[in-house]
């Protein structure tokens, strides 16, 4: 079946759901009465909600709902994950089979008006992935050489127009599969893949020293988590936990978490005025 | 594609794949079992049921065999769920199939039953025998011929069907090969061993499908 379709159904399915989900308890207390959180997410998305080899769930966004978990019950493994697919997210949530979703959700305005968004915790965009030791230093030798360079990039109707929004002049070079995307970088038909910025990250972590960061990014778009609409306290609580992670007593938790699954060492929000307001 | 690597992979996630492939063959035959129950029934109301029988079970079987698999398995688990009905992804995705099974098998039988010439309903009732009886030793034999060959192909249309589960988080094999592709980027590699499981679950029902038809064939 066409995506389109299926994400038409799901919505109808949601509408309908909507309409007759009544408005219970207060949604911050139900979840500490229940003693879990129940976390809407994927399990195939590296680094962000994946199996590894013994078939735990990890990733970032694992480790978020985990955060949300130690909030409420100090206890970061006390919630139970509903596996869902990507379209699922929006119907999961307005029939309350999950408490929240965090499964990379890219915040819309069209979006926002079906479930709530917190405060981002990431924010994706493009990048290029070079060999370490491939012909191009960076992002401006990639400009410099014009037509010369030639991109992998994974199958997209957009696809084209996103690459030469970068590299006007680049070689877009589709390919069916990430494997078969990164395949084409290691064998030299293409001189860089254009991806998303938390994937490149995740795949140099796996190798390290053999990939390098062209260091642009492009297409920024906010991951969110997101809950069901009208649960305003519920959402306050989360944006707290989110928040804090970022800048306040969880940072270290946070900091971990991003250097395990993109590599990077986060600096310390700097002591005093914070932050967020300057 | 390096085949060494992949063989370490599949055979270090061999109990995820084999979980999957035990959850996809679990959900296959209890809606197959279930859906033929209830299509053998629907089949007989659909002959020998009144007008308003006829009529409403009609209407269920249309409705079912005009919808696509994937609508039902959304319905069963958010239209129930909002309609008090609480059921697991497992339960609601099973049950979704079972009807959806259950209305072609009821179409099936259906046939098999009309090409059964009136006359031996009628020499039946002649000696006396119950419609049960007149069921059991003089139409469900000669019809069993005819429902079998197409029977297997909704059975193994059930198990591919199956696949759509992944879409309400049921990690049958399908979803469990993206989960390992995901890990490992082996996508062309691990989507073709899906292939070969199914095709083998499939053959393996075909198999099945043909001995049978040889016990109830007319012997030479």
């Amino acid at each position: 079946m066409p995506n389109k379709l299926k994400i038409a159904s799901l919505a109808a399915f949601a509408a309908c759901a909507m309409a007759y989900g009544a408005q219970a308890q207060d949604k911050l207390q139900e979840v500490l009465d229940r003693g879990k959180l129940i976390v809407g997410t994927g399990s195939t998305n590296a680094p962000w909600h994946f199996q590894d080899a013994e078939g735990n769930l990890v990733g970032f966004d694992i480790d978020m709902a985990k955060l949300v978990a130690k909030g409420l019950f100090d206890d970061p493994e006390a919630i139970e994950f509903v596996n869902q697919s990507g379209d699922a997210r929006i119907p999961n949530l307005v029939t309350d089979k999950v408490d929240i979703t965090c499964q990379f959700m890219t915040v819309t305005a069209g979006r926002a008006q079906q479930v709530e968004f917190t405060i981002p915790y990431y924010r994706e965009g493009v990048g290029l992935l070079l060999m370490a030791d491939g012909e191009f230093a960076d992002y401006d030798a990639l400009k410099a050489a014009g037509g010369d360079v030639t991109v992998s990039v994974l199958q997209n109707v957009y696809a084209e127009d996103m690459v030469h929004a970068a590299l006007p002049e680049a070689t877009v070079d589709q390919y069916e599969s990430v494997d078969l995307m990164y395949q084409a970088l290691n064998s030299g038909r293409a001189d860089a893949a254009a991806t998303d910025q938390s994937s490149l990250a995740w795949f140099m972590t796996q190798s390290p020293g053999r990939y390098k960061d062209a260091g642009y990014g492009w297409n920024p778009q906010s991951y969110s988590c997101a809950v069901k609409p009208g649960e305003q306290r519920w959402l306050n609580f989360v944006n707290s936990v989110f928040h804090e992670a970022m800048t306040g007593v969880e940072f270290n938790t946070y900091a971990a978490s991003f250097k395990q699954w993109f590599g990077v060492d986060l600096d310390p929000p700097q002591i005093g005025f914070p932050i967020e307001y300057r | 594609m390096d085949f060494a690597a992949f063989l370490d992979q599949a055979w270090a996630s061999r109990n995820l794949i084999l979980a999957g492939l035990g959850r996809t063959i679990l959900i296959s035959a209890i809606a197959i079992f279930f859906g033929t129950i209830l299509g053998v029934a629907i089949g007989v109301l659909l002959t020998y049921g009144n007008i308003v029988v006829r009529f409403v079970i009609r209407i269920y079987t249309d409705f079912l065999r005009g919808t696509p698999v994937f609508v039902l398995i959304l319905a069963c688990f958010y239209i129930l769920s909002v309609a008090g009905v609480d059921l697991t992804p497992f339960q609601a995705g099973t049950f979704a199939l079972a009807l959806f099974c259950s209305s072609h098998v009821g179409e099936i039988v259906r046939g098999a039953l009309k090409a059964i010439p009136v006359g031996q309903t009628e020499a039946a009732r002649s000696i006396g025998l119950t419609f049960p009886q007149i069921f059991r030793y003089v139409l469900m034999p000669q019809a069993m011929r005819q429902i079998l060959p197409t029977w297997v192909n909704t059975a193994t249309e059930i198990v591919k069907a199956s696949t759509l589960l992944s879409i309400i988080g049921v990690v049958e094999l399908l979803l469990t090969i993206q989960q390992i592709i995901s890990r490992t980027y082996m996508t062309l590699e691990f989507y073709f061993l899906a292939g070969i499981l199914y095709f083998i679950v499939d053959f393996a029902i075909e198999r099945a499908g043909r001995y049978f038809e040889r016990r109830v064939a007319i012997p030479d």
